[in-house]
């Protein structure tokens, strides 16, 4: 190995046995370390036949990046390089245990996990039909004082995805409290006080069960209550996976959730060993998921765990890092919300050594740009776009990015960007690139063969299964021509299933037609042929057929193969459902409303640098682990980044909803109360809207502190006055601005 | 055939012998037996006196072929029977004497015998309306799955021999998870006491009536004992590990009265455990014989196959394990396992899926023939099954695969009949939405030369769902240049249909399967039309007529009273999948000289030696585990389990590597030249495999590393 350890690196490394937490801040290479770490445990023996390191981690991305990163030491040190190790996140590892023993836990070895899509469309459809059947049910949370054709509106349009979206939160925290609606029921009965809002939730959650169980499916969240369950039920089954698992590596470990941590504290035993590496400060997952920055703060607290840091980090110019650091300590001690104070918390970021490896890049102050001018929402896309016009063409080897709180922002400046010819990567906002396109392209075929008469669909399906991209330009004229041909095709069964008397290929080429297009049209129609009897088949097998003949690479082929599973289970759950509407559930896909594990190269990992000269467009939940030399962080107003202060708007909030509640929160808080013992903790209404403001502010805060420590050399801030022009600049930026007009990045 | 000594021996071993034959797979029992048979019949035994006993009627294939040879089979035929089929001819012949006392509800009314189909549809109806009340709410399980579990309770409860009504006891002594979810097995015993008691007031009889009524009443009735007796004076039974324990009991107790007979034992079976298969039991029937032989040496494996055994065996089974024998004077590169093994490990699963097709095509090439390759899968999905034979058709290999067909919904012919049936009956508006998808699919294959596209352009204007009533307009009003697009050959085909499915409706209803057999005969089969020459089609159709008859028979006479349609009924219960009609008939007809696409076990029980076999998946749980069903427990409902006893994880691992230590061995026991496996790191869906067998040829393969590099 040629790789220098730094010192707090090889403290890390030097880890034997026991329990340690590891603290880490942005760039300090947490998952080099930890594949390192695994890596020199296998090699020094440690582990039995059958024994394996187990990785947990928070998304599919990083899974794969662990496995190239640990298969590769190990490659080094000449081991086999799959062997004795196995990388999950939360839901794969559940759906491990699960999987050794369904029985366990009342499923059947044919068990189907419905992903969210899915439990979304059951849900809504159960929240519809229980409003439907309770119309005055929800009248008490309205804000009444509107006219009546607003309130109809919003009673038809709105109320549906609030109960939605409460009920979903809910089932969620319940579920992580692994409590059944029978037996919150039977809880809520004791209490003195009528819990109205938890009644509903209960009513639902019932029903959603139940919908479950009749599709012989569960959803992720069961998975995981259902994994530990199986661990608590049968100690043997613990024994074994202890036995199999002797050391366990949990990366991200600010986002784990309390059943992720029941499950590992099982996983390990008392005496086991279990290395924790996270960054509180970089916890944003926390807003109505079960995931909280606690469990791994009050771990590294713990007297018989080794505390580590790796505060050094060599990615961000020293005004970057100064940067991020006043943000940590501003929200410390200057917040003006007292309560939120412990949002961010040290270690501050250290600059890497310089006889180390990796030195930060060279400072560049001048390159930071705190915007205070105020835009509204287009003005500031206008801004942003102009910015980049500028600045592309002068550093065509460096990487740019532009994060967004939210997707719909992200969509504004892709189009934007897309008028001015600016080149823009917009994978991150949507389901990866690839997979989008294979599935576009079964859709595509899909949607010619429910409507085989049309030669606008089917000159559509010819140019997708003929890309023209990077052919030479006779070929590309060619095949240009041959799908106009088939446009202007009007009587389309002449060409593909012609009589003696009509037959339209030959007509064109007794009509003079070149003879490499008639080929072309020919061996095309073949194809057709094929697809067209294959719409007798069940949907998988007829996916399976077409993605043979439009396929040739392995990761499309295996992508088809799964797509024509999943199309096959959407066809069992909706006998009903005919070509147009498994078209309609692919396009799902293709449009990126439903996420999947994909097979290609994007899903498994994206890496900023192979897209120089081009504008990644992000949000910052995604950009997450990645990083630019150039980042633009728009939006920072007062509404997507709340502070907790009089006058900041929050998202949880409705309109149209009373006294400002936030349903979801006080749902939420109404299932505390009924499961809590204590007799003092009753419920008051309004106060768990207003502490959900601060739990929002804080995490707004973080979130603000990853966008900002994504940027290596160059950083752009900038707000806008939001949809009815009431922003303001957002506190953080604010703060940050001051700071900088102070010091111009030299330190205080 | 030549027979080795200890063949000819027991073939000539003294009449009135009983004799039991005991040894692994591939080492001449089977052929003992055929020759055994032919014997006895050589010796003017009456073939009519001879009762050939297998668990599953696959198995009696090899003595069936041997008695086709002409001139053999003398006096009658040879009774090849299962146990089940037995018990269903002598409640059949019997039911006077016992129907009172069995407790049925109508004893001077003739029994009903149902399928497994009939009987899952009687479940459905018994046990759906106690789910909306929420029994078994608890259970996350789709609703065909676990009317089918609760009929393979009282299954169990009746080949293994113990009263129904304790299945509900027996699974919840061995719980062991949550306490509170044990009520799913009260609830699931309620289930099996309501179907039991509908089955007794009507006269039906599933598969674990017929086998109580047969094995705990009539069995002990004198005439029907006598009959027996009387009837089979000799005994063979294949296969008797793979029979169930009442099975067995019932040997135990007619073994005296026959004049002679083979049992014959295979010491690593049981492979069909998950149906009640006792191998314990089987092997207590040996101290009934008056003769015992145990045949050791194998007749298909070779050394390297001996040896890659041995080696795996030591990984997956080592306190067990025995090293085989293997002679000194053998050059060691003769009996190296490695040349009886290949492998190929891909990411994806499409690529494992190309790499076996063209191993196949290459082991072709060199002139195996086709039928000495069999390809092997835990499971055998739809997709993979049609994956996998795609790819060998299109490298022009002949394929079969040894699974079960389509189910009913899935078969584009049955769509075509179900669809014209609705259009045929517009009183069933209300039951079914037609689509005109649905239309134009079904007149694409009712009319020969229809292609899609016209099809589609002719059912978007002929098809119309007026007030909800399907109907089909005529041709002939449909505008000229349109008819011309359709043309007027495949309109005046339409027209024939339609006018025929219009005169039907003027006509008295008829029942379904009329219905269909007068479609199919009338119209469809006839020159012109979709089905006509077309014997898949033709078979199709049989098969549906088949399960409506059988359904018709069984259901009809109560849905009638009912004021119910049983066509209509039919129809629902298809397109519920409640009704699979899934025909084994399609590959029992052999194609000779196809490489065989079969699920692991499925091959296993067919007992079939082979040159090469493929195992794809290796990666896969599957190899390693057992079916798991909540409501179902094939350890637990078995004789060896005590009541009460916890089945814990250690007993699941246990019997898991049990069944895998046992399934590679039967495999293996079954090849002769090569073992080919194939893994892809991320299966079917996605998911990253890791199971046990992968690891296992990790170790191996390590191994082998380990030892060359030494």
């Amino acid at each position: 190995m040629n790789y220098q350890l730094r010192p707090n690196q090889k403290d890390i490394i030097a880890y034997q046995r026991g329990r340690m937490g590891v603290s880490a801040v942005p760039g300090s290479g947490k998952t080099w370390t930890l594949s390192y770490l695994a890596a020199e445990i296998i090699a020094n023996g440690k582990l039995k036949d059958n024994q394996e390191i187990l990785i947990v981690t928070l998304v599919n991305s990083a899974v794969d990046n662990f496995y190239q990163r640990i298969s590769q030491f190990l490659d080094q040190r000449g081991l086999l390089p799959q062997m004795g190790f196995r990388v999950r996140t939360l839901h794969g590892l559940a759906h491990d245990i699960v999987r050794e023993r369904p029985d366990l836990v009342g499923l059947s070895d044919s068990f189907q996990i419905l992903d969210e899509r899915e439990t979304d469309f059951i849900l809504q459809e159960v929240c519809q039909a229980w409003l439907n059947s309770h119309p005055e049910a929800v009248e008490a949370y309205l804000d009444l004082d509107q006219d009546e054709s607003y309130l109809a509106w919003i009673r038809r349009d709105k109320l549906p995805m609030l109960l939605q979206e409460t009920t979903k939160a809910f089932i969620r925290q319940s579920k992580d409290y692994r409590q059944s609606s029978e037996k919150i029921l039977a809880q809520i009965g004791r209490l003195p006080v009528p819990l109205p809002l938890a009644e509903i939730c209960l009513d639902v959650y019932t029903d959603y069960q139940r919908a479950l169980a009749y599709r012989g499916s569960v959803d992720f969240d069961d998975l995981t209550r259902l994994a530990l369950d199986a661990l608590e039920w049968d100690n043997h089954l613990l024994e074994r996976l202890q036995q199999r698992w002797p050391y366990i590596l949990e990366d991200e470990a600010q986002d784990s959730s309390r059943l992720q941590e029941k499950i590992l504290e099982k996983l390990t035993g008392n005496d086991g060993n279990w290395v924790r590496v996270g960054d509180p400060n970089q916890a944003i997952y926390e807003t109505f998921t079960t995931a909280s920055p606690k469990y791994l703060l009050n771990f590294l607290n713990k007297p018989d765990v080794i505390r580590q840091e790796l505060p050094d980090s060599g990615r961000s110019t020293p005004s970057i890092i100064r940067l991020a650091n006043y943000l940590i300590a501003w929200t410390r001690t200057e917040h003006p919300v007292e309560a939120v104070r412990d949002a961010l918390n040290p270690p501050f970021i250290e600059a890497v050594d310089e006889d180390g490896q990796g030195a930060n890049p060279p400072d560049q102050p001048e390159q930071i740009h705190l915007v205070l001018n105020k835009y509204n929402p287009d003005e500031e896309v206008q801004a942003i776009a102009q910015s980049l016009a500028r600045w592309l063409p002068d550093h065509p080897d460096e990487t740019v990015a532009v994060l967004t709180p939210r997707n719909l922002r992200g969509f504004d400046l892709v189009d934007e960007l897309h008028r001015k010819n600016i080149p823009v990567v917009e994978s991150l906002l949507r389901s990866s690139t690839s997979t989008r396109i294979s599935a576009n392209t079964i859709n595509i075929l899909l949607n010619y063969l429910s409507d085989p008469q049309s030669s606008n669909k089917l000159a559509h399906l010819f140019k997708e299964t003929h890309p023209i991209k990077g052919v030479d330009p006779p070929t590309r004229q060619r095949l240009e021509h041959v799908a106009e041909l088939i446009r202007k095709c009007r009587q389309i069964e002449e060409y593909i299933s012609p009589t003696p008397v009509r037959d339209w290929l030959q007509n064109l080429a007794q009509n003079g037609e070149d003879a490499q297009t008639v080929e072309a049209l020919e061996v095309f129609r073949r194809q057709v042929r094929r697809w067209q009897m294959g719409i007798l088949l069940p949907i998988d097998q007829l996916v399976l057929t077409v993605g043979q003949d439009v396929f040739s690479e392995p990761g499309e082929l295996a992508l088809s193969h799964k797509l024509a599973i999943l199309l096959r289970q959407s066809s069992n759950l909706h006998p009903q459902w005919r070509l147009p509407e498994l078209s309609g559930e692919l396009r799902q896909i293709a449009q990126n409303e439903r996420r999947f594990i994909g097979f290609s190269q994007d899903d498994i990992g994206f890496d900023p640098d192979k897209y120089k000269g081009q504008v990644v467009v992000s949000t910052i939940h995604k950009a997450k682990g990645l990083e630019w030399d150039r980042v633009y962080l728009i939006s920072a107003n007062n509404y997507d980044f709340p502070s907790g202060i009089e006058g900041d708007q929050y998202i949880g909030e409705k309109r149209f909803v009373r006294d400002h509640l936030n349903l979801p929160a006080e749902a939420l808080n109404q299932l505390e109360i009924s499961l809590s013992t204590d007799e003092y903790h009753w419920y008051q209404e309004g106060a768990a809207s207003q502490a959900a403001r601060l739990d929002y502010a804080r995490e707004r805060l973080r979130l603000f502190f990853v966008g900002i420590t994504r940027a290596r050399k160059e950083l752009v801030v900038s707000w806008n006055s939001g949809r009815f022009g009431e922003c303001q600049p957002c506190l953080p930026l604010l703060a940050l601005s001051s700071y900088w007009d102070r010091t111009r990045g030299i330190e205080e | 055939m030549k027979l080795t000594p200890d063949q000819l021996h027991i073939i000539e071993i003294s009449p009135g012998e009983k004799i039991f034959l005991e040894g692994a797979a591939g080492c001449g029992k089977t052929t003992v037996g055929v020759e055994w048979l032919l014997f006895l019949m050589a010796q003017g035994v009456p073939a009519s006196s001879i009762l050939l006993l297998v668990p599953q009627r696959t198995m009696a294939k090899p003595y069936l072929e041997a008695m086709q040879i002409p001139g053999v089979s003398a006096g009658g035929f040879v009774a090849a029977m299962t146990m089940g089929g037995m018990a269903r001819r002598m409640v059949d012949l019997f039911w006077p004497l016992v129907a009172d006392q069995a407790g049925f509800a109508r004893p001077d009314l003739p029994p009903t015998f149902l399928t497994l189909e009939t009987a899952q549809y009687y479940m459905a109806q018994i046990v759906t309306p106690l789910l909306s009340q929420g029994l078994l709410d608890s259970v996350v399980i789709d609703p065909n799955r676990l009317f089918s579990q609760i009929i393979d309770n009282l299954n169990k409860a009746a080949v293994v021999g113990f009263p129904y009504q304790e299945i509900g006891e027996r699974l919840k002594g061995a719980w062991n998870g949550e306490p509170e979810q044990a009520h799913i097995y009260e609830d699931a015993q309620q289930c099996a006491n309501h179907f039991r008691s509908f089955c007794l007031e009507h006269n039906l009889l599933d598969f674990s009536l017929q086998m109580e009524v047969f094995t705990r009443r009539l069995w002990h009735l004198p005439p029907c004992r006598d009959f027996l007796n009387h009837t089979y004076r000799h005994l063979l039974a294949e296969n008797i590990e793979e029979d169930t324990p009442v099975a067995h009991d019932l040997l135990r107790e007619w073994m005296p009265e026959f004049e002679s007979a083979l049992l014959i034992y295979d010491t690593d079976g049981g492979y069909r455990r998950f149906l009640g298969a006792d191998p314990q039991s089987a092997y207590s029937l040996k101290e009934q014989c008056t003769s015992q032989a145990c045949f050791t040496n194998s007749f298909v494996k070779t050394m390297p196959i001996e040896a890659l055994e041995n080696d795996l065996s030591e990984i997956l089974n080592p306190e067990s394990h025995k090293p085989a024998h293997r002679s000194e004077n053998i050059p060691k590169n003769q009996s190296d396992p490695r040349t009886a093994l290949a492998h190929g490990f891909f990411r994806y699963y499409p690529e494992m899926l190309d790499w076996i097709a063209g191993q196949v095509q290459e082991l072709v090439q060199y002139g195996l023939p086709p039928g000495e390759i069999v390809i092997l899968a835990p499971f055998l999905s739809d997709a993979l099954r049609f994956s996998i034979m795609h790819r060998l058709e299109d490298l022009h290999i002949p394929c079969i695969s040894q699974r079960p067909s389509r189910s009913l919904r899935e078969e584009p012919v049955t769509q075509c009949l179900l669809t014209l049936a609705y259009l045929a009956h517009p009183e069933w508006k209300d039951s079914y939405p037609l689509s005109k998808f649905d239309v134009a699919y079904a007149l694409m294959q009712a009319i020969g030369g229809m292609d899609l596209i016209r099809s589609q352009l002719l059912s978007e204007i002929v098809f119309h769902p007026r007030k909800n009533v399907p109907q089909l307009t005529s041709f002939s009003i449909i505008n000229p240049a349109m008819q011309e697009r359709i043309t007027l050959q495949l309109g005046d085909k339409y027209e024939t249909l339609r006018l025929w499915l219009e005169a039907y409706q003027q006509e008295p209803p008829q029942e379904l399967d009329h219905f269909i057999c007068r479609l199919f005969g009338e119209v469809l089969s006839q020159p012109e039309f979709g089905f006509h020459t077309n014997m898949k089609s033709g078979e199709v159709t049989a098969n549906l007529i088949e399960s409506i008859q059988k359904f018709r028979w069984v259901a009809g006479d109560q849905l009638v009273q009912a004021g119910k349609s049983t066509g209509l009924e039919y129809l629902e219960m298809v397109r519920q999948g409640v009704i699979a009609a899934q025909y084994l008939r399609s590959w029992e007809t052999d194609i000779n000289d196809a490489v065989l696409i079969s699920p692991a076990y499925t091959y296993l029980i067919s007992n079939r030696p082979i040159e090469v076999q493929f195992w794809l998946d290796i990666g896969s749980r599957g190899w390693f585990e057992r079916l798991y069903q909540p409501l179902t427990h094939p350890y637990v409902l078995s004789r060896h389990w005590e009541t009460g006893r916890p089945w814990t994880d250690a007993e699941e691992i246990s019997a898991s590597q049990d069944t895998l230590a046992r399934l590679t061995q039967g495999l293996l026991r079954r090849c002769r030249q090569k073992v080919y496996l194939g893994l892809s790191i991320l299966g079917e869906q996605g998911y990253e495999q890791h199971g046990p067998l992968l690891s296992a040829f990790q170790r191996l393969l390590q191994q082998w590393q380990t030892e060359g590099e030494m």
